[in-house]
């Protein structure tokens, strides 16, 4: 008997489950049930050695219980008596059976389904939307088979941006180097330059672990951002910065690295052998390639001559001018232009040459920091790369660079985060430090395939690169009618076209056009059916009161409903599930994963019910199953789970689980023969764990690759280059999409077009919400303040945020629902602590209560969390303030990517109290 | 580097708590000044048994403070280390002896005023061992504690008993010693780096209004010895003045210390700072 | 002899209150009754700043104020240096709270739910009358250290004999064990590192420590 069983009684028992509440997880915890009561939550101490954050779940699991029991829970299905819809109308809800409830929404799907899934404008009739990067994906039983049973769906309506995403990163990340989400390699690293990377609060029990026996082991982090969050305060240095400056700051420390310090401390043949620096650039940018086989050149030291950047043998020159006998060019469309005794460089020189401009001093005069702090950022970081050293790894050597630069997300999103992005990813490369131990890594792909491993992702693919799936933008393939409301495959080629890619295409532009649609753009319609889970657009997005009245606009909503909140206030149907501890769901696990989950094993775990559901609450599973039958899909929705659309396939080399497609299952046969075929897939076919074997255990797992944390030895064994530092691609696709859209009339995305650049150009990006000032015919000098936000690890993505314990323990942070700034500003605006003040933008105003700190940049007012609930229980009685509620939803702010950020001109004042509250 | 430690007012004892210090405070000094009056030649059964009823409020006061009113009686287990047990252990021989004062001969106010003398040191001594509120566990608490209950006692005295030249003289004196014992409670409180709403106490316009009208108190008191009528004026003066000083330790005054590093962690490679409060 | 302390390493914590939401949990701690609860302290100016975050509680100290003030002996202090309330016979004067200097004691005279006046199910499961109008604080997990010792496990080692919000911690900044086994891990945290203690000027002798950095080598 195990000390754990030991521990179990008649009436108590521990029950093995997971957290999956944000994208740091999964991570283990335990469910004290008593007498059929779930009275708290444990970490799994026994999931120590397989869980790199010892098995313990963060604070917000802590909430569950309350999350379980909060009386306000919606507890049958309700359907929507007052068909108008806003904010001010009574919804006017009243309960109906599960069978009224499915039949009703049976009902309307089976009558789009009969009059085709795409409406007249090309777009899907059905759209869904889901919250927090993925995560609910872990809650929503076998849905996703009915989804893929289902056809096409318009994913594109966003939850929410900035804040919760690190949307830049996730398109270059993964383009550049497999890197959904990027993190330093905390483990082995000595020195990690941190812009607004919010590990201590978003980087989840891992993260937190890691960074934590970092520090005690000696690391250095120096955290450059405008406010002294929880990870700065946990850093070795705090630099203040102006918010969207970072690209500056980053460009100076390249500058530094190629004209302050000596070549010899860059990694030279990492940049030569594994980046694009040798490869040669013609004098129109684009680069010199071989007339015969039309591979990028470069200049051979060894023979003097231009070659194939393949040939074997070559010693290529990584810098230099040279003249290039015989060559041509890929131009736009396919054009070729031809070159004879062509001035060329390499790449690595046209960097070097273009980042001659970009002084420490320049960028003072931009981010507010003295030159000689970046000059010691950027030495610390050349210092610290330990150029030549080498570590084994489970037998391999590899090169061993300790130095690491991350980014936070609003660093990530929106203007500026392309730049902010390349400057990171070149940093490793000039010290070899991309993707091997110590250095910047990648985490996990989604736009790739490989989300259990994204090595298998590294193919090869054109020019010495990897294989890169873009959304094609010659003339004949280019989507000039968008497949989906955000545009994903027309606007943005670097999203590609997996899965995930709608979800992460311009995830505001749905929300923007239902307003008004752009000049010579198709006229949307709102879907006729938007069904929403674990996501509150209302709260979570920005300009709060304009997406409120689009959401208003969707004829017929069917949410998944917790609670009454914001945004299924305008539901016509209201369905409860069965909620965190309720309901049972195979997850997969480790491997690596976002954000900073590195794990020596994967697997599998179950999040298992552990009490009966609340009042009428049903597993998904069993609601999907209902609505397959009722709709007619039974057998492709079966199929659908035979193939692996909710786990592993069910039917393997050596196994065969497969599920009769003519009949409904109940969760518990889906959920064994997922469990089943899950195992046996891990072990091929060798053991196999049915559902009763998971309920007792928690998880599975087999030993994964330490190696397999690194993308370098798959780049070098298959002698593969980082498509760093020239975009020579990037420009190409820029110029297409131009002549695409302006062949269509439009020119509204020019802006956007800018960002497709071979090195990019600093462009005033603070000076960018300056002139959205202005362009609304306001004052800048009347909006003196950046307005910006920050998680609390309370509410990750603002799910919990009806929990009365995240509050009552969030108040022991500051900031905690209240306006951070800084104490000498606020003593000259006579402000002191507890005072309600009033922050205005060009858009709204919002309201809270004063935090003076001595630890935030003076230009600067952070407003945490996202709050300002109208509607959700409790949350709407706390009277705090949001900065999603003044933050503009432009086109103007909008990236090339297709992402904005949580940036905002404000003004300040003190006021009398909370006045009314969200209204703008 | 700098800290401004965050502190609080305690809640824990309220206007309730206060009533004991002020009441039982007076009413130990009043049965105190009711001895001396005795021995000056100036008994006073009223004055006895008003001393007794005002301790008798007080612990009532307290009474309806504490959580769990219906086991009072626990209050008397732990006399080896509580200055509050010692306090209501007191209590039955002072109402006994006071009684006993009232009911068969005066002269047992001296008995009384032994166990008065007792009560009172205890009120003092158990503010002063309250160590989580600085304002409180200052070494100047107890002559304080003492003089204010001494000085209420005789200045309700002379209203309760009339006004013999001696207790005057001694009322003046005793308000006199209460104000050096005040100001050197104050030097004390900012030597110890006090709260700084500890030390905002002392500008506050209500206590600077309590400290006039303690002044005047002890001219109002040497007027009478000049022999101006204006003793129980001044005696009343003096005891107000101490229920408000009283009032202000106990409910405003009162902040808790607050939590105070001494070092900043070193975080990573970062060296750590010595931290100073402030 | 065996005394056992608490080491909270402040290089590590950071702030995230997962302890102070565990404890509130497994005790079953009223509305704004924190028995573990963590300090996000501020020091310096603008812009040389620094943040510290302190775990704090009942110091279960030594020469404990609470316990010589009680006047009904329900304030105990055990062998092994965990100090106790008996709830049975507290009156609630609370006097044991103003005498504490770091404000870990609480008293609660009516009892108030996450969601209003009525309990959740599982509020009521921990709900424990007794703990209504009188002082109540941190006990170390006393139940747990009993429970887990009878067990023949070690308290600080064995997450069954460990107090809760150790057992929580994600960044591994808390410990606890015996100080007077050399061989503890707590002993060699406070041999390994330098520490403070809070209020020492106070003389209480507190059983929690604070690294704050590596002791120079030999």
């Amino acid at each position: 008997m195990t000390a754990l069983e030991a521990r179990d009684t008649a009436a108590r028992k521990l029950v093995p489950t997971l957290c999956y509440n944000c994208v740091a997880g999964p991570d283990f915890m335990q469910v004290i049930v008593e007498d059929g009561v779930a009275t708290g939550i444990e970490p799994n101490h026994s999931a120590a050695g397989v869980h790199p954050g010892a098995g313990r779940p963060c604070v917000r699991a802590y909430g569950l219980v309350q999350k379980t029991y909060n009386p306000h829970r919606i507890s049958q299905p309700m359907k929507r008596t007052n068909p108008k819809k806003g904010r001010d109308e009574d919804p006017g809800f009243v309960p109906i059976s599960w069978d009224e409830a499915l039949d009703t929404i049976a009902a309307r799907l089976k009558d789009i389904m009969s009059r085709g899934l795409i409406d007249e404008a090309g777009l899907p009739r059905v759209a869904a939307s889901f919250g927090h990067g993925g995560t609910p994906r872990s809650y929503m039983g076998s849905f996703p088979a009915f989804m893929s049973a289902f056809g096409p769906i318009d994913f594109s309506f966003g939850s929410g941006q900035g804040v919760k995403c690190t949307h830049s990163e996730h398109l270059y990340g993964e383009y550049w180097h497999r890197a959904f989400t990027v993190s330093s390699d905390t483990v082995l690293t000595n020195l990690v330059v941190s812009f607004g990377s919010n590990y201590e609060v978003t980087g989840g029990v891992c993260a937190v672990r890691r960074h934590a026996d970092a520090r005690i082991r000696g690391v250095k982090r120096i955290q450059i951002e405008p406010h002294l969050s929880a990870t700065a305060a946990c850093s070795a240095e705090w630099v203040p910065i102006k918010p969207k400056t970072d690209a500056a700051f980053m460009l100076a420390m390249i500058h530094v690295l190629l004209h302050e310090t000596p070549r010899t401390s860059l990694d030279i043949p990492y940049l030569r052998d594994r980046t694009s620096s040798p490869y040669l650039v013609g004098p129109n940018g684009y680069y010199l390639r071989d007339p015969q086989s039309g591979k990028p050149l470069v200049w051979d030291e060894k023979a003097g001559r231009a070659v194939p950047h393949d040939t074997p043998g070559i010693v290529p020159a990584l810098e230099g001018h040279f003249t290039v006998s015989e060559a041509i060019s890929h131009l736009a469309d396919k054009e070729v232009a031809r070159h004879e005794n062509a001035p060329a460089h390499t790449a690595f020189t046209a960097m070097v040459e273009h980042l001659r401009r970009y002084s420490p001093d320049w960028a003072s005069a931009i981010c507010g920091v003295k030159p000689d702090k970046i000059r010691h950022v950027a030495n610390e970081y050349v210092s610290n790369a330990c150029i030549g050293q080498t570590i084994e790894i489970e037998g391999r050597t590899l090169p061993l660079r300790p130095v690491a630069v991350t980014l936070g997300k609003t660093v990530n999103n929106g203007w500026g985060a392309f730049e902010c992005c390349w400057s990171r990813t070149v940093l490793a490369t000039l010290v070899g430090a991309l993707e091997v131990p110590g250095g910047t890594l990648g985490t996990t792909v989604r736009l790739n395939k490989g989300h259990d491993n994204r090595l298998v992702s590294v193919v090869p693919g054109e020019d010495g690169f990897m294989v890169s799936s873009l959304n094609p933008t010659s003339e004949t393939d280019w989507k000039a009618k968008p497949t989906g409301r955000n545009a994903h495959r027309t606007l943005v080629p670097i999203v590609g076209n997996s899965a995930w890619s709608q979800a992460l295409g311009p995830a505001h532009l749905p929300w923007l056009f239902m307003d008004k649609s752009p000049d010579e753009w198709p006229k949307q319609r709102a879907p006729e059916f938007w069904l929403t889970f674990r996501t509150n657009p209302a709260v979570a997005f920005w300009d709060t009161a304009k997406l409120t009245r689009a959401i208003a606009q969707m004829p017929f909503i069917v949410a998944i409903a917790y609670t009454f909140d914001e945004t299924n206030h305008m539901a016509d149907i209201l369905l409860p599930d069965a909620s965190d501890l309720e309901s049972t769901q195979l997850v997969p696990i480790g491997g690596t994963k976002f954000v900073e989950q590195f794990w020596e094993h994967t697997g599998v775990a179950l999040r298992q019910k552990a009490v009966e559901p609340q009042g009428d609450a049903r597993d998904f599973t069993w609601i999907t199953t209902e609505l397959a039958k009722r709709t007619g899909l039974i057998e492709k929705y079966n199929a659908a789970i035979n193939r692996g659309a909710i786990g592993s396939p069910l039917k393997g080399k050596n196994y065969d689980f497969s599920l009769p497609t003519d009949q409904a299952h109940d969760p518990e046969t889906i959920w064994d023969a997922v469990c089943k075929a899950s195992t046996a897939a891990l072990t091929d076919g060798k053991e196999v764990k049915d559902l009763a074997w998971m309920k007792e255990h928690g998880y599975f797992v087999v030993p994964f690759k330490r190696t397999d944390w690194y993308l370098y030895p798959s780049l070098a064994d298959q002698n593969l280059r980082f498509e760093l530092p020239y975009q020579e691609r990037l420009m190409r696709v820029g110029e297409e999409l131009g002549r695409r859209l302006h062949a269509q009339g439009i020119h509204w995305w020019d802006e956007q077009l800018s960002e497709y650049q071979p090195l990019p150009e600093w462009h005033d990006v603070p000076g960018r919400w300056v002139k959205a000032v202005v362009a609304a015919g306001k004052k800048p000098e009347d909006f003196p303040f950046w307005g910006i936000t920050t998680k609390t690890m309370f509410y990750s993505a603002g799910n919990n945020s009806g929990v009365p314990l995240m509050h009552e323990v969030g108040q022991n942070v500051r900031g905690h629902g209240g306006i951070i700034l800084n104490a000498g500003v606020a003593g000259k605006l006579g402000i002191v602590a507890g005072d309600w003040i009033e922050v205005r933008s060009i858009v709204a105003a919002t309201r809270g209560r004063a935090v003076p700190v001595q630890g935030c940049h003076p230009e600067t007012i952070v407003i945490p969390g996202q709050h300002e609930h109208w509607k959700t229980p409790f949350a709407k009685d706390l009277n705090f303030p949001s900065l999603n509620t003044v933050t503009q939803m432009s086109m103007e702010l909008t990236d090339a990517t297709g992402s904005g950020a949580d940036v905002v001109r404000v003004c300040v004042r003190k006021v009398e109290g909370p006045g009314k509250g969200a209204r703008p | 580097m700098k800290q401004v430690v965050q502190v609080r007012l305690q809640r824990y004892w309220d206007i309730r708590a206060a009533g004991n210090f002020s009441f039982g405070g007076t009413g130990s000094g009043l049965i105190l000044a009711s001895a001396l009056g005795f021995l000056i030649g100036v008994p006073s059964v009223l004055a006895v048994a008003t001393g007794l009823g005002l301790i008798g409020l007080g612990l009532f006061c307290v009474w309806l403070e504490i959580g769990r009113p219906w086991r009072a009686i626990n209050v008397f287990f732990n006399p080896r280390t509580s200055w509050m047990t010692r306090e209501a252990m007191l209590v039955p021989p002072l109402m006994a002896a006071g009684a006993a004062a009232v009911v068969f001969d005066i002269r047992f106010v001296l008995l009384a005023a032994l166990f008065a003398a007792g009560f009172l040191y205890c009120q003092a001594r158990m503010l002063h061992a309250s160590r989580g509120i600085p304002a409180w566990c200052q070494k100047e608490t107890v002559p304080l504690i003492l003089s204010t209950g001494l000085a209420e006692g005789t200045g309700l005295f002379l209203v309760i008993a009339g006004a013999p030249p001696a207790m005057v003289a001694t009322a003046c004196g005793i308000a006199i010693l209460r104000e050096l014992v005040r100001e050197l409670y104050r030097r004390g409180l900012v030597k110890a780096n006090a709260p700084a709403g500890t030390l905002a106490w002392f500008s506050w316009r209500e206590e600077k209004l309590l400290t006039a009208a303690r002044w005047l108190a002890i001219v109002l008191l040497a007027a009478a010895l000049a022999g101006w009528n204006t003793a129980a004026l001044g005696g009343l003066l003096a005891v107000a003045t101490g229920w408000g000083l009283k009032g202000m330790m106990i409910t405003r005054a009162a902040h808790t210390r607050g939590h105070v590093i001494t070092h900043t962690p070193a975080r990573g490679r970062d060296p750590s700072h010595v931290v100073i409060p402030s | 002899m065996t005394r056992y302390v608490m080491v909270a390493d402040l290089r590590r914590c950071v702030g995230c209150q997962a302890c102070t939401a565990a404890c509130k949990e497994a005790n079953g701690t009223p509305i704004g009754v924190q028995w573990r609860r963590v300090l996000d302290i501020e020091v310096g100016e603008f812009p040389d700043v620094k943040r510290v975050y302190v775990p704090t509680g009942c110091q279960h100290c030594e020469d404990p104020p609470c316990m010589h003030v009680c006047p009904t002996t329900a304030t105990k202090q055990r062998p092994d240096g965990i100090v106790t309330i008996d709830y049975d016979l507290c009156i609630g004067c609370a006097y044991c709270a103003v005498a504490c200097p770091y404000e870990a004691r609480y008293r609660v005279d009516h009892p108030r739910f996450a969601f209003g006046e009525e309990p959740s199910v599982s509020e009521q499961a921990r709900f424990d009358e007794k703990k209504i109008g009188v002082a109540t604080k941190c006990t170390f997990c006393v139940d747990r250290i009993d429970g887990g010792c009878a067990k023949g496990l070690t308290p600080g080692v064995d997450p069954d004999a460990t107090p809760v919000c150790v057992n929580t911690c994600i960044s591994g900044a808390l410990a606890f064990g015996d100080i007077d086994d050399p061989d503890s891990n707590v002993s060699k945290l406070l041999a390994e590192n330098k520490w403070f203690r809070m209020h020492e000027e106070v003389g209480t002798a507190p059983g929690f420590y604070y690294l704050w950095d590596k002791e120079a080598p030999l």
